[in-house]
This record gives C-alpha cells, sequence and structure tokens, in this order.
C-alpha cells in the first residue's frame, strides 16, 4: 500500500513538473497571439464569447459581480469546471468591464 | 488472547490509516508549492473570500403526499495568493411530511450534509491538486447542475446516486486546450473509507474525461469509479451536452451503468427569448423536458442515504417551466410520472435563490 503511495506521489510530482514547463512553454508561445488582439474591444468580444461558451453550459448568465468578486468566482468555477487558463482570464476580463 | 491482541492491532493500524493518507496528501501539497513557488496570475484584481449559495421552498406532492421542502446551500469561497482556494458547501434541507393517512401537522427533521470541504492548489495551467472532502467527478450533474438554483427540473435523475455524491481524498484536475478547436478536461480521484459523521465516503478510485468543443459548443466525455472495497464493483458512465449556437437551447444526456442496474436520463431546456410576443416576459421563460430510464440489475440497491436507486425497472418523462424573475432568483414548477412496478404523478412548486456576499473590503487594497 505505502509502494503504491510513493509512486502515486512520484508520478503526481513528475506529472506536475511537466506541466509547468509545458505551461510557461505554452504561455510565450502564445503571447504573439494574445498581443495580437490586445485591444479592449477585442479581449472584451473574446470574453464574452468564452462567457457563453462555458459558463452557459451550465447556468444562466449571471450579471456581473464587483472585481474582487468575481475574481473569486471564477477561480471557483475554473476548479469547478475545469475551465481553461485562457478562457479564465478572458471571462474574468469580460466580466469586470 | 494473541488472537485478539492482533485483531485489536489490525483494528487500530486500519483506523490509522485514514490519518497516513492524509500525511501522504499534506506532503503532496507542500512539495508542489515548493517546487512551484508563488508565482503571480495577471490578473487585475485580487480576489476575496465570498459566502454565497442558494436558498429555496418547495412544495412536492409525490403520488398525492405532500411534502414542504426547504433547502439552503451555503457556499464559502475563501482564496489565498494567486493559487489556493479554500471552498466549502453544506446542506440543510428538510422533507416535511404528514403523517401517512392523517391530518395532522407538517413534520420532519432537517438534513445536515457537508458536500465538500477542500483546498484547491492551482500548480500550473494544465492541473489543479485538490485534497479533503470533494464532490466525486462522475458525469456532469453531480459537479455541475446540482445547485437547485442551476438545476433545470428540481427532481434529481434516477440514476443520480450512480457513482456520486462525496468523497475524501485527493483529486487531480484541470483544463487545457489540444488545439483551437478542442478543449480537453479530466479529473482522477482517490478517496479513502471513512465513517467519521459529516465525511462518510466509500475508497474508491476513479475519473472522468471530457472534451469540449467550443465553436459547435458540445462536449462528450465518459467516467469511471472503481470501488476498492466491499465487493470492488465498478462503475462506469458517458455524458454529452450541446448548446447549439443561435437556439436558446441546452441539450444533455447521461448514461450510467453500475452494479444495482443502468440508465440514463435526456433533457432539453429552451428559453424563449426569440418569440418577440411578451418579449419581456418571454425571454425569461424556460420550457424543459427530460426522459429518464433505469433498468434495475440482479442486486437489490440499497436503501439508505438521502439518494438512492429504485429497486425494479423505472422510467419516467418530466416537464417543467421556470420562469427567472430577476438575477439568481426564479420560480419552478415541473411535472413528472412515475412508470414503474406503481405508476404515479410527481409534482414540484417553488422558488430557489442564489445569493453571493463579500466577506472582504470591494476596493483593490
Amino acid at each position: 500500500m505505502k509502494i503504491k503511495l510513493i509512486v502515486l506521489l512520484g508520478l503526481v510530482l513528475a506529472f506536475t513538473l511537466y506541466g509547468s514547463a509545458g505551461s510557461i512553454n505554452r504561455d510565450s508561445a502564445n503571447t504573439p497571439v494574445i498581443q495580437s488582439n490586445s485591444s479592449d474591444d477585442n479581449r472584451r468580444a473574446e470574453g464574452e464569447q468564452r462567457f457563453r461558451a462555458n459558463c452557459g453550459r451550465c447556468h444562466a448568465a449571471p450579471h456581473k459581480f464587483p472585481p474582487r468578486m468575481m475574481a473569486t468566482i471564477v477561480r471557483h468555477m475554473r476548479v469547478r469546471a475545469t475551465i481553461t487558463d485562457d478562457d479564465m482570464k478572458l471571462i474574468l476580463f469580460y466580466m469586470t468591464q | 488472547m494473541a488472537n485478539l491482541l492482533r485483531a485489536d492491532e489490525c483494528l487500530r493500524s486500519n483506523r490509522r490509516r485514514p490519518v497516513f493518507e492524509f500525511w501522504i496528501l499534506a506532503i503532496m501539497l507542500i512539495a508542489c508549492t515548493a517546487a512551484f513557488g508563488q508565482e503571480t496570475q495577471d490578473l487585475s484584481e485580487q480576489p476575496v473570500p465570498i459566502l454565497t449559495g442558494s436558498a429555496g421552498y418547495f412544495t412536492n406532492v409525490t403520488a398525492g403526499e405532500n411534502a414542504l421542502v426547504p433547502i439552503v446551500m451555503p457556499v464559502a469561497l475563501v482564496p489565498l495568493g494567486d493559487r489556493w482556494l479554500v471552498e466549502s458547501r453544506g446542506r440543510f434541507s428538510a422533507e416535511f411530511e404528514r403523517p401517512k393517512g392523517e391530518d395532522g401537522p407538517y413534520g420532519g427533521t432537517v438534513d445536515k450534509t457537508l458536500d465538500y470541504l477542500q483546498v484547491d492548489y492551482i500548480a500550473n495551467s494544465h492541473l489543479t491538486i485538490t485534497a479533503g472532502r470533494f464532490l466525486t467527478p462522475f458525469g456532469i450533474y453531480n459537479e455541475r447542475l446540482y445547485p437547485i438554483w442551476i438545476r433545470d427540473l428540481q427532481v434529481t435523475p434516477l440514476i443520480f446516486p450512480i457513482g456520486t455524491g462525496s468523497s475524501d481524498g485527493a483529486m487531480l484536475r484541470g483544463g487545457f486546450p489540444l488545439n483551437s478547436g478542442v478543449n480537453l478536461n479530466y479529473a482522477a480521484y482517490f478517496s479513502t473509507a471513512s465513517t467519521v459523521t459529516a465525511f462518510e465516503s466509500d475508497r474508491t478510485t476513479g475519473g472522468r474525461v471530457g472534451f469540449f468543443f467550443p465553436r459547435p459548443r458540445i462536449e462528450v466525455g465518459a467516467s469511471w469509479q472503481k470501488l476498492l472495497q466491499e465487493d470492488r464493483t465498478q462503475s462506469e458512465g458517458v455524458h454529452f451536452a450541446w448548446q447549439p449556437p443561435p437556439v436558446p437551447l441546452n441539450l444533455r444526456f447521461e448514461y450510467a451503468r453500475g452494479h444495482f442496474g443502468s440508465g440514463y436520463w435526456v433533457e432539453g431546456a429552451y428559453r424563449f427569448s426569440q418569440i418577440q410576443l411578451w418579449n419581456s416576459a418571454m425571454r425569461r421563460t424556460e420550457f424543459v423536458a427530460r426522459m429518464q430510464q433505469f433498468f434495475a440489475g440482479e442486486a437489490s440497491a440499497p436503501s439508505d442515504g438521502e439518494y438512492h436507486l429504485p429497486h425494479s425497472n423505472v422510467q419516467q418523462p418530466d416537464f417543467g417551466l421556470n420562469y427567472y424573475i430577476k438575477d439568481g432568483l426564479k420560480a419552478s414548477a415541473a411535472y413528472g410520472r412515475w412508470l414503474g412496478k406503481r405508476n404515479y404523478n410527481v409534482w414540484s412548486f417553488g422558488i430557489a435563490y442564489r445569493f453571493a456576499i463579500p466577506l472582504g473590503r470591494l476596493e483593490p487594497q
């Protein structure tokens, strides 16, 4: 049993480190794309689209909350609904405008 | 005597096991924290603790028997730093009924349930590590559609007990784009057995994987769970959800199979927002229809717990109307017909409200 847990622990750490490296590469690779859409209007429109695609899958669109509340709610929904990192940032931008 | 001592030692060893596993989880979290440090996310505002959740009051009429159902489900969200979140949901609910065949006062007990109490660590864009008591990730209903302000029909699906509930242990989950057209989401977990009051859980392992196609707004996925105690049975399920973009329609489907039987539910919810006649009222109105069937297995499902599977084959069509009075407040009415060994009507009327209260300053610090 202990061996299984140790193996599991090792896999978790390995996966975490691998994912971290991947995310750093992904972030740097995505930078030009984000910069090309850097205008607020484009981000807002993209955020609304992602909001409707992700959040609307489960519930009716809520009204906007104050930004600090919205940041908590979006973090909660990122975990609960396994929303991607990019989607979370764009939805947060849209919901705090 | 020696046998008794060995038995006692074995018992104590079993009692120590959950503690040992929780320590392993703690070490995992600390190791991951040390590995990554505290990178800051590009968030323009710092999150504030919130008390949110839902409250509702329903009248259910099942086979002519009235039940008054008040329910409160508070959710506490406490963000810590840039990557941590502590979240918890309790559930206080009751079914007040009259004694059968009598006209006396309604009575009953209030059930208090801890649905989840978990710590989430957002390790990176691919991975979130969760430890504590969490909702078992099986299908889409338990994690996403269960809150009363979200669910389109207040009556839970027949197959809801298969693979769901709460688990105590650790979970890895996340969502990330595979390419520009597909997002992958996943969850994998291990749960310890616990008989501690409010933390009851089975020793299980399992997971769920889903593929979300943002353009057509389609999600397909599958779930799996293995019981690591008693008869070591397993459960499987698949789910499908589709929101055709030009139409305010939400289609959902789940199929699940377990030791005590199998079944499915398919549900469509249509918002009348595109109808111009009385549009101010129509756009707040939603029609829901659900069809579901359960096929009982050879073994009879236990009847304990809040939710349990039918003991024989059942099918149940349901129809409902939701009226969204204002943001977070909706009135619901639904009718269903239970078609099993007995046939009877299932009515539900009520109101559900979602609240959100900040527990800190709203101005940026």
